[in-house]
């Protein structure tokens, strides 16, 4: 009774996995994208120029690789993300407190960050290219700039999110000001921290890709722009990929689990 | 009752094909039915026996191989507005109004708007929901909300009304209100209806005719008459009406047994 | 001294006092940072490179134009109307864009997202082509369509495509499956279920697809116009910086979110107000 219960367990899980399995269904439309574009490649004129088969742009990173290039196109870029981000975020967290916790403040100031937030990261470009010329610096501002206000905009929301009885039950504790900001206020926010830091290296990572090409820094948009300036299109093909498959990695198995984890864990505010 | 069935079913049984393990699941078993017009026929049975997969199957909404059914004397392929049904909850759609809702079908079968309103204004009196046709559901209560899901299947006037368990989801003062108003419903608009429940007294009180299904694999057990005219069907009448009692207390030890069976083994 | 106060009880009567407040505090530092931005042309802290005059960037605007022979030329986009031409050749692509694409990725949304088993193998597309979508496609675009039109159109139109793709397969993945059945049993065909059903119902998801993709569009066009275009105010401002007219710069970055604004909140929110209106309420599948 049991042995069969459990081989028609195994049975169940076996099948299971072969047609729900979000991993088979990967593989699977891996292999049928895969075909697409050999097929694609295979049919249409110069495939070198517009668009090399599969093979073509896997071997194209080995021969970055063997140059060395690849790997440090790759730190760089990572590098950039990290530090931009970073200290977009440590920047923006605080302003945002300071404008959730004044409603004053974040009246008066809100319309300005809205109106600089528009301003796209891209857009300043051309100017702190003046100011700064085709440089590491320009790459960081803009990274940093563009990191700056959605984890500005997400704090301020999320202070204010916090419901008014927590406040008043503190308070009725005897709470001071800097405790109830303490207390009650930052971890009411910090879910909203987590969303809002996420969207801000989402956000970066755009403008570092963007910025790289338009400074001509070395990473990853670098590559790629240079893949057409050079008429090497299957790195510019390779480049993209890295470019989606990383940010991908990055959501899925670091910024979303963090997410959700501080979600699930300082998710006091219900609404 | 003369004249030709409004549903027949013969020899329906279901298989839900298990994707998992290759088995499948058995839940329903040589059902045979037929309902006349003019009937109120009340399924009910232990959780799990195959009432909804007979409901959809006769819907349409599931597709069946073993036995048949026909409505009005033709094979059930796919759903249709020979029948409507009444879903259970949350089926009428949130961004039309009341009256927008209930003639839905109507607009689907491309009826005249003057027409279609005046045919509206109808059933939106004839369930008490005059007063609130240009509301939409999320400004309505749960008892409310079925209302408008009966009005809007009257309105599309079905061969046959199919109910799964409609007022389940309401509180028990609600679902009396509502089984009196079915009742004077029914009794205005003369419909055919297969009513599901859970509710063995909702069965007695409304229902011609009574089926209890068993467990699962669903086959029809045993059938209860209960022969009580229409107009007597009034809650404040019935809770001591013997013929009421007897036929409840009748289902209900049938229920059971089916229930226990269950435990048992 | 009677009038002023009249004047002032008209205005809040008009806007509230709350949004009377708000809107004047919320001007202050745009006052303070024009004031500061004036005092340094007066006092010249930094170089006029660096932060131009603000008398030169609105004089910009002339001196961009004053070749052009008049109103009706710029309407009709004569060459020597430098400005407005490359206004309207980065709004005609916006425009161009969201008529192809919003019903494309529309489209394609629903009958992807109808479909459980089609959708559930699109979604990883969508993601990627999400998260490539946009800046990264510039290259490619170059080499495919060389410098110009075609490049920057299809950059908006990639961007704006995915995003809607993406989030209109969602919503409809989210409409409850008894919305549809109650729909079929009226006797209501694919089509009925497609434009009763599952368009409203994945109406909130739309719109915020929609307004995405103006942000990240009108973006990633800026973009496209600085490194695969010949017009646009992402390649005025470009070309004007590698030729340090500062000026040109600050009027094309101020144009270019002013648009975007004004787009966003003159035509995007009222929409999306529009709809959650006119469909009913703000609907969330639960
Ligand atoms: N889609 C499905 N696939 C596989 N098995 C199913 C499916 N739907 C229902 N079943 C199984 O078929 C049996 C009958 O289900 P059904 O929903 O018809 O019962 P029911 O009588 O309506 O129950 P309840 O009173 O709880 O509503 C159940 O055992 C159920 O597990
Ligand atoms: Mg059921």
């Amino acid at each position: 009774m049991s042995t069969a219960d459990s081989a028609t367990i195994r049975r169940k899980s076996l099948k299971k996995t072969i047609t729900d399995s979000r991993a088979i269904q990967l593989i699977i439309l891996l292999i049928g994208v895969v075909i697409l574009w050999s097929l694609i490649s295979a049919i249409i004129e110069r495939p070198d120029r517009y668009l090399p088969s599969p093979m073509t742009t896997l071997f194209s990173s080995v021969d970055l690789l063997k140059k060395g290039v690849l790997l440090s196109f790759y730190a760089d870029t990572l590098n950039r993300l990290v530090i931009g981000s970073v200290i977009g975020i440590a920047l923006g967290i605080p302003f945002g407190l300071l404008l959730g916790l004044n409603r004053n403040i974040a009246d008066m100031f809100y319309p300005l960050m809205n109106f600089f937030q528009s301003v796209s990261g891209i857009a300043i470009f051309p100017i702190i290219v003046i100011w700064f010329g085709n440089s590491n610096t320009t790459v960081m501002i803009v990274i940093l700039y563009t990191s700056f206000f959605p984890i500005a905009f997400n704090v301020l929301s999320g202070v204010r999110s916090v419901p008014m009885r927590y406040i008043s039950a503190a308070r009725t504790l005897g709470a001071s000001r800097f405790q109830i900001i303490k207390d009650v206020l930052l971890p009411g926010a910090m879910p909203s921290v987590a969303i809002g830091s996420r969207l801000s290296i989402g956000f970066a990572w755009r403008a570092v890709i963007a910025g790289e090409m338009l400074a001509g820094q070395a990473g990853l948009g670098n590559m790629i722009f240079a893949g057409q300036e050079l008429d090497n299109t299957a790195q510019i093909l390779l480049g993209m990929m890295l470019i989606g498959l990383t940010w991908i990695m990055l959501d899925h198995f670091l910024l979303r689990p963090l997410e959700s984890d501080t979600i699930e864990r300082w998710g006091l505010v219900q609404r | 009752m003369t004249g030709e069935a409004k549903l027949i079913v013969q020899g329906l049984s279901h298989h839900y094909p298990d994707e998992y393990t290759g088995e499948s699941v058995h839940a329903l078993d040589n059902i045979d039915l037929q309902i006349h017009e003019n009937e109120f026929v009340a399924i009910v049975g232990p959780s799990g026996c195959g009432k909804t997969t007979f409901l959809n199957i006769i819907a349409g909404l599931l597709p069946y191989r073993e036995g048949r059914a026909l409505v009005d004397g033709t094979e059930i392929r796919g759903p249709g507005p020979d029948r409507g049904v009444v879903f259970q909850e949350h089926a009428i759609l949130p961004w039309r109004t009341v009256k927008r809702n209930i003639g839905h079908g109507l607009e689907i079968r491309r009826v005249p708007k003057a027409e279609r309103e005046k045919t509206v204004q109808e059933y939106i009196d004839l369930v008490g929901l005059s007063g609130f046709e240009d509301r939409y559901p999320h400004e309505l209560s749960g008892g409310m909300k079925q209302r408008v899901a009966v009005a809007r299947t009257l309105c599309a006037d079905p061969v046959i009304m199919l109910m799964d368990e409609p007022f389940a989801a309401v509180d028990a003062q609600t679902r009396i209100t509502l089984q009196d108003e079915l009742n004077r419903v029914v009794m205005a608009t003369r419909k055919t209806i297969l009513f599901i429940t859970h509710s063995v007294e909702e069965a007695a009180f409304l229902g011609d005719r009574c089926i209890v299904f068993s467990r699962r694999p669903g086959h029809i057990k045993t059938e209860v008459k209960i022969d009580i005219p229409r107009e007597d069907r009034v809650w404040k009448d019935m809770v001591d009406n013997p013929k009421f009692t007897e036929a409840r207390d009748n289902i209900l030890r049938l229920v059971r047994s089916e229930v226990t069976n269950d435990v048992d083994s | 001294m009677t009038t002023i106060t009249e004047f002032s009880v008209a205005i809040q009567r008009r806007f509230g006092r709350q949004r009377l407040r708000k809107f004047i505090l919320g001007m202050i530092p745009f006052i303070v940072l024009i004031f500061v931005w004036h005092l340094n042309s007066i006092f010249v802290w930094l170089d006029p490179v660096e932060i131009p005059p603000i008398a030169d960037v609105w004089g910009a605007i002339f001196w961009l134009q004053s070749d052009c022979p008049g109103v009706i030329a710029a309407i009709e986009g004569h060459g020597d109307c430098i400005l407005t031409n490359h206004v309207s050749s980065s709004i005609l692509r916006v425009i161009l864009a969201m008529v192809v694409g919003v019903p494309l990725g529309i489209g394609f949304g629903i009958l992807a997202g109808m479909n459980r088993v089609v959708s559930a193998y699109l979604e990883p597309i969508g993601v990627f082509m999400n998260s490539v979508s946009g800046i990264a496609w510039i290259p490619l675009a170059v080499v495919w369509f060389g410098v110009g039109w075609e490049t920057t159109l299809f950059i908006m139109l990639n961007t704006i495509f995915w995003l809607l793709f993406f989030n209109t397969m969602m919503g409809v993945r989210a409409v409850p499956k008894v919305l549809i059945q109650g729909v079929q049993t009226l006797g209501g065909t694919r089509l009925d279920a497609i434009l009763q059903v599952y368009l409203p119902g994945a109406m909130t998801s739309i719109i915020t697809g929609l307004r995405m993709s103006m942000a990240f569009g009108w973006r990633a066009l800026i973009a496209a116009e600085m490194i695969g275009g010949d017009s646009g105010l992402g390649f005025m401002i470009f070309v004007s910086s590698s030729e340090f007219k500062t000026e040109e710069v600050f009027l094309g970055i101020i144009l270019i979110s002013i648009i975007f604004l004004a787009t966003d909140r003159w035509l995007l929110v009222p929409l999306e107000k529009w709809t959650i209106e006119r469909w009913g309420l703000v609907w969330k599948p639960t």
